[in-house]
């Protein structure tokens, strides 16, 4: 699957990038394509772009604060979760993606 | 339902996410202007130093957009970017009444609400580009003013005026009531309007040469930043990294004496986690009292300890209260778990 996914925790120093680092791990190791945008207290980084969101098959928002420029995903299936999901238990998230 | 809460927590949570580095800004500044100058009578006295009176004012400027900022990020988060402009609005309006970071609240929960439903109203396609650059903003901030000039804010003065009326009459009444009041008080709202009332009537009473109110205030201010501090130190499996790393920051700001820093904790569990810091304020302000406490400075915190009689008990009212808050927040925490 081709996957696009962003996170975005309240302080956005620390579990903003936990999640991403989980996210791309465990795609990787699912054999699933990734790219994840992060957007934390420097602003948004490693930005998706138009292409990146018209070739996934769905988007991962793992936030606990609302994800900017959301209207990006209008036509994309997305799943939301807490950063705490996507974190702690990310093999499941991709479980739950595969039904 | 759980849903539901969820995004609202969500809400919440974007604004507290802006509001962060403006606390940090303001109350790192003010802090030291504070510890720098030296404390007089009438509070911290920048009488001979013209540059920790600037630090000062920048920091108090910092500070007096973080309540327009929290209610401007959480119509954004509700809303997105047409609900920055009557959230920053209706957060000025709270300032400007006095309804402090719980006016803040409501009025960036109205606008978002407000700009949601505007934006479910279906209009022609040529008058679509008018929406979000004027008619949104006009009108969603004309609802979100009304609602506070007239509904909001006129309860919330009557609220702050027959509390201090009902306070000036108690003040010569039993002294542990009164204590227990003015904790509670100073830790309801953290900085707030209701916080404000009982630290000005306490400030009032230095005048006249009355520091007992003043001395349980100045430890009940301490004891929610101090509380929430300790308890993700005491318990640092119980909270996420987030919340440790604001825990760090509340602590810092327990210290030199400033509520404000359990707000981010308060933002996000309210139900929870003001109860329990308004009964550590008021454990903490009873044994003040009780102990004799006198605070001659107009300022809380283990930062005037240099000003305050029997200093003894305050160190004790404080710790005591500090203790209070952190094993009560912990045994919450663990009795029903970190989600609401």
């Amino acid at each position: 699957m081709k996957i696009v996914a962003v996170t975005a925790c309240p302080t956005g120093i620390a579990h903003t990038y936990m999640a991403a680092e989980q996210l791309e791990k465990t795609a990787r190791q699912l054999g699933h394509q990734i790219k994840v945008e992060t957007q934390g207290a420097m602003g948004i980084e490693n930005e998706l772009s138009a292409v990146d969101i018209q070739g996934a098959d769905l988007a991962i928002f793992a936030a606990d604060i609302a994800v900017q420029n959301r209207e990006r995903f209008a036509d994309l299936k997305i799943v939301e979760v807490a950063v705490q999901d996507a974190i702690k238990n990310p093999a499941a998230l991709f479980s739950r993606l595969a039904e | 339902m759980k849903k539901h809460l969820f995004k609202v927590k969500q809400y919440l949570l974007s604004g507290v996410s802006y509001a962060i580095p403006f606390v940090a800004c303001g109350g790192i500044l003010i802090a030291v202007a504070i510890a720098l100058a030296p404390m007089g009578l009438e509070g911290p006295d920048f009488s001979q130093s013209p540059f920790l009176k600037m630090l000062m004012d920048i920091g108090s400027s910092a500070f007096s957009l973080l309540v327009p900022v929290l209610a401007g990020y959480i119509a954004f988060g509700m809303a997105d970017r047409p609900g920055l402009v009557p959230g920053f609005v209706g957060g000025a309006i709270a300032n400007q009444i006095g309804a402090g970071f719980l006016g803040g609240l409501v009025a960036g929960l109205l606008a978002g609400a407000v700009v949601m439903l505007i934006k479910k109203v279906k209009v022609p396609i040529y008058f679509k580009p008018v929406m979000p650059i004027l008619v949104i903003p006009v009108v969603a901030s004309l609802v979100v003013g009304f609602v506070m000039f007239r509904f909001l804010g006129v309860p919330i003065r009557e609220l702050m005026t027959s509390m201090s009326a009902w306070l000036q009459v108690m003040g010569t009444g039993n002294r542990v009531v009164l204590a227990a009041v003015l904790g509670a008080m100073i830790a309801f709202d953290m900085g707030g309007p209701v916080n404000k009332a009982a630290f000005f009537f306490s400030a009032a009473m230095i005048k006249e040469g009355n520091f007992a109110p003043m001395g349980a205030c100045a430890a009940a201010i301490c004891v929610p930043p101090l509380g929430m501090g300790l308890a993700t130190l005491l318990g640092r499996h119980l909270w996420t990294q987030q919340e440790r790393e604001a825990g760090y920051a509340s602590l810092a700001m327990g210290m030199i004496g400033i509520t404000e820093g359990a707000i981010p904790f308060a933002a996000a569990e309210p139900l929870r986690v003001i109860p329990v810091i308004m009964s550590g304020s008021m454990l903490a302000a009873v044994i003040a009292m009780l102990g004799g406490v006198g605070d001659h400075a107009p300022h809380g915190g283990p930062i005037v300890l240099p000003v305050v009689d029997n200093r003894l008990a305050y160190v004790l009212a404080i710790t005591a209260g500090a203790l209070a808050v952190a094993l009560l927040a912990n045994a919450i925490r663990k009795w029903r778990g970190a989600k609401i």
